[in-house]
């Protein structure tokens, strides 16, 4: 995640909660903890994947975000795998989303991505497709992910 | 508005399909990049640490989402740099707006700016949810998931600032300054391609409702603080909401620009002159190419 807010803001912020007007003692509302939804297709986890896209999920399970000691994967970054052979070779292609649209470190890890799927053996060329939609939200995490990030201190 | 087609790929839109489209995201990518770049003048010089990391955070996403737009103009083989970096400034169709400098220390003007600008966004871009060409619906989501806070930023800034008279009378000096320039954000690149725009459902609102909208929701507001529009230079026909504003001499979308602006890029285009740069610096190619 490489966004201060991604972490304690919310998608959206109900105007409503904004004045602090709760009696003494009681923490300021100013920031409602909305989670997002969840989808039924994304994030993608390579369940059940074999061979040479099984070996493209492994990969991309030891890549960390930039910032935090969580997998891309287990951050639901992973939007889907697909190895194709064509004229090309042998395609990898993942489709992916980023936390933040102003990502600085988009092209750090999209060349980290690039790099690793292609050293994967009997992939000839990765072909990574940037995404938007669905939005990517904390409901996105997984299991592991949630695990990950409560270990390096986040709550979640 | 009648059910319209959905448009189709970049490579396979006729040459007015692909114009408009072209219009359309040169008016959001534009305005996003420079009212960026105008709002970083303020790292390290806003009033307060939080108003300082807070601005600078929104000038970032407003950079991100800009490049989220320029990034659908790559479609037709352009490239960043050339988009960016190398385009002739009398090229760009922001609003002028954005391109206006602020004097120095006056904070009224970014927050107020801010508002005004942020409000028109969300307008705008709601108009785009249900665009017919997918690759722009597909992104406003995410974008507009990341607005949100920048209206309460520029509210909760402006409702402060409105209480006292000293600072109100600074918001006042602003709005006086920037309400016309702000009118510009609905004005037409051209009118016939922006009507080609609501033709082809490219956008489902015409720029003529999204202002009257945006004047209902701005004018009141600013009112409730005790700011007056009536010296804003509003136009005199203010009531009769379609009928055409007094624009200043320059208002973006149509390529006219101030003199503001053509130093302004001057400035951010130094760097990559200087070091006699032909293309942006990129790690890899664009994931997105397909």
């Amino acid at each position: 995640m490489s966004n201060a807010y991604d972490t304690d803001i919310p998608d959206s912020v109900d105007p409503v909660d904004d004045d602090c007007v709760e009696p003494a003692g009681e923490a300021c509302a100013y920031t409602e903890y909305v989670e997002g939804e969840a989808y039924d297709d994304v994030p993608a986890t390579g369940e059940g994947a074999e061979g040479i896209e099984r070996d493209v999920w492994d990969t991309l399970y030891e890549i960390e975000d930039p910032e935090m000691p969580i997998s891309i994967v287990d951050l639901g970054l992973i939007y889907g795998v697909s190895v194709d052979d064509t004229d090309d070779g042998t395609v990898a292609t993942v489709d992916m989303t980023l936390t933040y649209s102003g990502c600085p470190a988009r092209d750090m890890l999209q060349d980290q991505m690039q790099e690793a799927v292609e050293a994967v053996e009997g992939v000839d060329r990765a072909d990574l497709r940037l995404v938007w939609s669905p939005e990517w939200n904390l409901e996105l995490v997984t299991e592991q992910g949630e695990q990950d990030l409560r270990e390096f201190g986040l709550s979640i | 508005m009648a059910a319209v087609e959905e448009l189709s790929e970049p490579g396979e839109l006729t040459a007015e399909e692909r114009e408009a489209v072209q219009h359309q995201l040169f008016r959001l990518a534009d305005d996003e990049f420079v009212v960026a770049e105008r709002y970083t003048e303020w790292q390290v010089k806003a009033p307060t640490l939080e108003s300082d990391l807070a601005f600078s955070n929104i000038a970032q996403d407003e950079l991100g989402h800009a490049r989220l737009w320029y990034d659908l103009l790559q479609d037709w083989g352009a490239e960043e740099s050339e988009l960016i970096w190398e385009r002739d400034p009398s090229e760009w169709r922001h609003s002028t707006l954005v391109e206006l400098p602020f004097d120095e220390g006056d904070w009224a003007d970014p927050v107020l700016r801010s508002y005004l600008y942020d409000v028109a966004e969300d307008i705008q871009l709601r108009a785009l949810q249900d665009s017919s060409y997918p690759r722009i619906r597909d992104r406003v989501g995410k974008i507009l998931g990341e607005e949100d806070y920048h209206r309460e930023h520029a509210a909760n800034w402006l409702e402060r600032l409105c209480e006292e008279d000293e600072s109100r009378e600074r918001v006042q000096a602003a709005l006086d300054r920037l309400f016309p320039y702000a009118l510009t954000l609905f004005a037409p690149t051209d009118e016939e391609v922006e009507d080609r725009i609501d033709d082809l459902g490219i956008r489902t609102e015409p720029l003529v409702t999204m202002r009257e909208e945006w004047l209902d929701e701005v004018v009141p507001y600013l009112e409730s603080l005790g700011l007056s529009i009536d010296d804003a230079e509003l136009p005199e026909q203010y009531d009769v909401h379609h009928n055409q504003f007094d624009l200043p001499d320059a208002v973006g979308r149509d390529q006219s620009h101030t003199d503001d602006w053509y130093d302004l890029q001057e400035d951010f285009t130094h760097s990559y002159r200087e070091l006699g740069r032909t293309s942006a610096e990129r790690i890899m190619k664009d994931p997105d190419d397909e």
